[in-house]
């Protein structure tokens, strides 16, 4: 049996009395481009953080490429690559400088992190961009810069929270076909993203995570056979959005009707 | 009744206020009107949550204590420099020597303007650039900016020596009292408008990259050309000594010689505030209120100048203009992208360390550059070598260095270098900001980033201290071998200690230094009392080793002392290395959350 690339069994955080995260098992076979959807504050940052060791579990244990993730997961590292939440940029040093250090923390030679430094601005549009420091970039330039860090050292595995939010049209394209070559290439991908038509063109598999607990998991199809099969008999022909599974999934039963409420808005 | 959540849109405020098109009537009002009178109210009431809810974990507890101490110890501070003031004020205003006036006002003015730069990391600053999103007026915005001003350690300590001066000219002469009163009043009120709007632009120039690299070069330049007083000191040393008699006439010389100079001087600086503000006295005493009045309104003018100055940087903060969004450089024709690429890589290359590709060459790089790019850090590590300069004068008497305490200058000064340090040393994570996830990411372990940077640290210090000590020589002349041994001994023993210590705090009590500022720095009381705290335990070891060394005649035993003390540091700082991923994985949550806080 091959083995799983992301593996999670009873994986939990708690932050005093709330339980951000609760007995989440899931497994992403290797080369699977995986969606992680949920609504704000349902926990999918948070099991990214533990995922990629930047939080460590109350509960449950994690194993990326068959390997567990602990404090000494130094060659695991070189594996795995991540742009999280907070984009872990310097901003006092320019795009070429932030990629170039990045590369020899991976263990880059310096050689190879120049030329891949530079097919990487490159390729996300920052080769005119050489002179500017990080802090003074757009949100989207800071995503792509972020997006070229972590791909930098060629991972077998990539963790992507939210990597198209404030990315134009444009580069979002490109990022998209990069991520697929990738996927193409053997790479596993995890991506959390609220765009929903995202996940729902690159993506083969997807969990949702909802209040901290998994409330589904599996192929996009198996999910919409799932959903369908619980519609009234003529709706069940019509070929379901992913939209329309993650809202019959999580539920947004009311917030129509509490919109109406704010009668002062108008 | 609407409600989201559960929550009383009532009890918020909303209800009854005719809908969002509608804005509150009390919007109308000045600075003192009812919503600017709310909104004080409200910023009140959340400086005292904010303050409450510190109190919850321990580390606020600790913050709460390290700030009360700090209070004390700053108020102290004040008091002995007013009480000195006083003094000195009495006997000038007593005796009418109305030439050596100024000098004390232009000392308070120097330490008004000083002391935030040389005391940045020991103080919290509360930034109200978070108002800017609610519907504040300009006013309020820049009363509000300068009462919080009220509460910095600058304006403390400035304060109390305006209460010392007030006290020494009211002892001297109580006629005065009231003259005196207005004078104080208005020359505080220069400073303190004088100090934030220095600060308000140099952190709009940092904010800049052009600005900032031309501040940066000033900087350097300014740093080196200490070098250029080498020479005058140099040949001062070297005067022969002088009897009672014979420096009188060298005196009458120098004044005969520099007369033109000192005239032009003398006349400028009464133009000036600090000027004015002995003006002003002396007018009052020789019964000239009229011309006394002249220079009180001038002072009033400068004030109301700073004070404008400042406005017009207010005003652009308070219109939205974000400081981390600044204008960079110009892009480059798009026809150019690979030419720039390329010459960007170059560049780097010209810079990198030779021979080194592994992860601490690319940590001393970056930390490199970060430094290069960052005058806060610049400024407070370079800042004690002008002291040392100043320092080093208390050893010489008569024109030659002698006095009791001589044969230690080299110590001390290094000593007293050594204090710059403190924010590099004890939160050397500090300007991570967000990367710091990338080194938790990366497979390199914590320890080899905090190696790296230790090895920069330990690096830069050195030249400082070789620098601190060719000043100190120039100035004082060669010390005695035993000293440079025992001093140098003495730095292997002090260096792994403080590194060791700092590495325990930056990972412990790490605090966010915003790289583009100067002023309105977060801080971390605890970090730095508990960080002064271990510097003067080491200062004190070596204190008390040099002394013991010295009243026994015997300074040679000080070098194996210290080398027995520096095996020791070194087998701790090992230590704190290899424990660092440890502490720094059990920290991670904590560690995060602070550096990665926007402000």
């Amino acid at each position: 049996m091959e083995t799983a690339a992301i593996q999670t069994h009873g994986l939990t955080r708690r932050f005093g009395a709330l339980t951000a995260v609760e007995d989440v098992t899931l497994s992403v076979a290797p080369g699977q481009f995986f969606g992680f959807l949920g609504p704000n504050g349902a926990g999918k940052s948070t099991t990214i953080k533990m995922l990629t060791g930047l939080l460590e579990p109350s509960a449950g244990t994690v194993e990326i490429l068959g390997q567990p993730f602990g404090a000494g997961a130094l060659h695991l590292k070189r594996q795995i690559g991540v742009v999280p939440e907070g984009m872990a940029l310097l901003g006092r040093l320019t795009a070429p400088e932030y990629l170039h250090f990045v590369g020899r923390m991976y263990g880059l030679d310096r050689e190879t992190t120049n030329q891949r430094t530079q097919e990487l601005l490159e390729f996300m549009q920052l080769a005119n961009e050489t002179k500017k420091l990080v802090t003074d970039f757009s949100h989207g330039m800071q995503k792509k810069l972020a997006l070229a860090a972590a791909v930098i050292h060629g991972p077998k595995v990539l963790f992507l929270d939210e990597p198209f939010e404030g990315v134009d049209a444009i580069a979002a394209g490109m990022l998209k076909s990069m991520l697929q070559g990738m996927i193409n290439r053997g790479a596993t991908i995890f991506l959390t993203t609220h765009v929903l038509e995202i996940v729902e063109r690159l993506c083969s598999h997807v969990a949702i995570i909802s209040q901290g607990r998994l409330v589904a998991n599996g192929s996009i199809e198996a999910l919409r056979a799932g959903v369908a099969s619980t519609l009234p008999g003529a709706e069940q022909e019509q070929r379901l959005t992913l939209e329309e599974i993650f809202l019959s999934i999580v539920g947004a039963g009311g917030t129509q009707e509490q919109a109406q409420e704010l009668s002062w808005l108008s | 009744m609407a409600f989201i959540g559960g929550a009383d849109l009532g009890e918020a405020g909303l209800n009854g206020a005719g809908g969002l098109g509608a804005p509150p009537a009390s919007l109308a009002g000045g600075i003192m009107g009812t919503l600017a009178r709310a909104q004080y109210g409200a910023l009140a009431r959340l400086r005292w949550r904010m303050f409450l809810n510190g109190l919850r974990s321990n580390k606020g507890a600790l913050e709460l204590g390290a700030r009360t101490f700090s209070l004390l110890v700053y108020g102290l501070m004040g008091l002995g420099l007013g009480t000195g003031m006083g003094i000195a004020t009495f006997f000038l205003v007593s005796r009418g020597e109305w030439r050596l006036l100024p000098i004390l006002f232009w000392v308070l003015v120097f330490l008004w303007q000083a002391i935030p730069v040389m005391l940045a990391s020991f103080q919290e600053q509360f930034d109200l650039g978070i108002l800017l999103r609610f519907p504040v007026r300009f006013g309020s915005y820049m009363l509000l900016y300068l009462v919080f001003g009220l509460l910095d350690i600058s304006t403390i300590l400035g304060g109390l020596c305006c209460v010392g001066i007030w006290f020494g000219v009211a002892a001297a002469r109580p006629g005065l009292l009231v003259f005196a009163t207005l004078a104080l009043a208005v020359f505080a009120a220069f400073n303190i408008l004088l100090v934030r709007a220095v600060f308000a632009w140099i952190d709009r120039w940092l904010a800049q990259r052009k600005t900032r690299e031309i501040l940066g070069a000033i900087f350097m330049v300014g740093l080196l050309s200490l070098q250029l007083m080498n020479p005058a000191l140099y040949q001062k040393r070297h005067a022969r000594h002088t009897g009672p008699d014979e420096r009188v006439q060298q005196l009458r010389e120098a004044e005969a010689r520099y007369a033109p100079v000192l005239k032009v001087a003398s006349t400028v600086q009464k133009c000036l505030p600090p000027g004015m503000a002995a003006q002003s006295l002396r007018h009052a005493v020789q019964h000239e209120p009229v011309t006394g009045l002249e220079s009180l309104g001038g002072m009033a003018l400068y004030a109301l100048l700073v004070g404008g100055v400042l406005a017009l940087r207010l005003k652009a903060e308070y219109r939205g203009e974000n400081l981390g969004s600044a204008p960079a450089r110009v892009k480059a024709a798009s026809g150019r992208n690979g030419a720039v690429a390329g010459s960007g890589i170059q560049e780097r290359k010209a810079v990198g360390l030779r021979g080194g590709s592994g992860p601490i060459a690319a940590v001393i790089e970056k930390d490199v550059r970060s430094l290069l790019r960052t005058l806060p850090l610049l400024y407070a590590i370079g800042a004690p070598l002008l002291l040392v300069l100043v320092f080093s004068g208390v050893f010489i008497k008569n024109g030659a260095a002698q006095g009791p305490m001589f044969p230690l200058a080299l110590p001390l000064c290094m000593m007293y270098a050594q204090l710059g340090f403190t924010q590099v040393f004890y939160n050397n994570l500090g300007t991570e900001g967000a990367g710091i996830q990338l080194y938790f990411l990366s497979p390199t372990p914590i320890r080899t980033v905090l190696l790296a940077k230790n090895l920069l640290h330990a690096f830069l210090f050195g030249l400082v201290a070789l620098v601190a000590a060719v000043l100190t020589g120039l100035r004082l002349g060669p010390p005695d071998g035993a000293v440079v041994a025992a001093t140098v001994a003495w730095l292997l023993f002090s260096l792994p200690c403080n590194l060791a210590a700092g590495n325990i705090f930056s990972l412990r009590m790490p605090y966010r230094v915003n790289p583009g500022r100067i002023s309105r720095q977060r801080g971390s009381q605890a970090n730095a009392l508990l960080s002064l705290l271990v510097q003067l335990g080491v200062l004190a070891m070596g204190a008390a080793v040099f002394s013991l060394c010295w009243f026994l005649d015997r300074m040679w035993l000080a070098t194996p002392i210290f080398l027995t003390l520096a095996m020791g540091a070194v087998f701790v700082w090992r230590r704190v290395l290899g424990n660092a991923d440890g502490l720094a994985y059990q920290r991670r949550d904590a560690l995060m959350a602070t550096l990665m806080k926007e402000s």
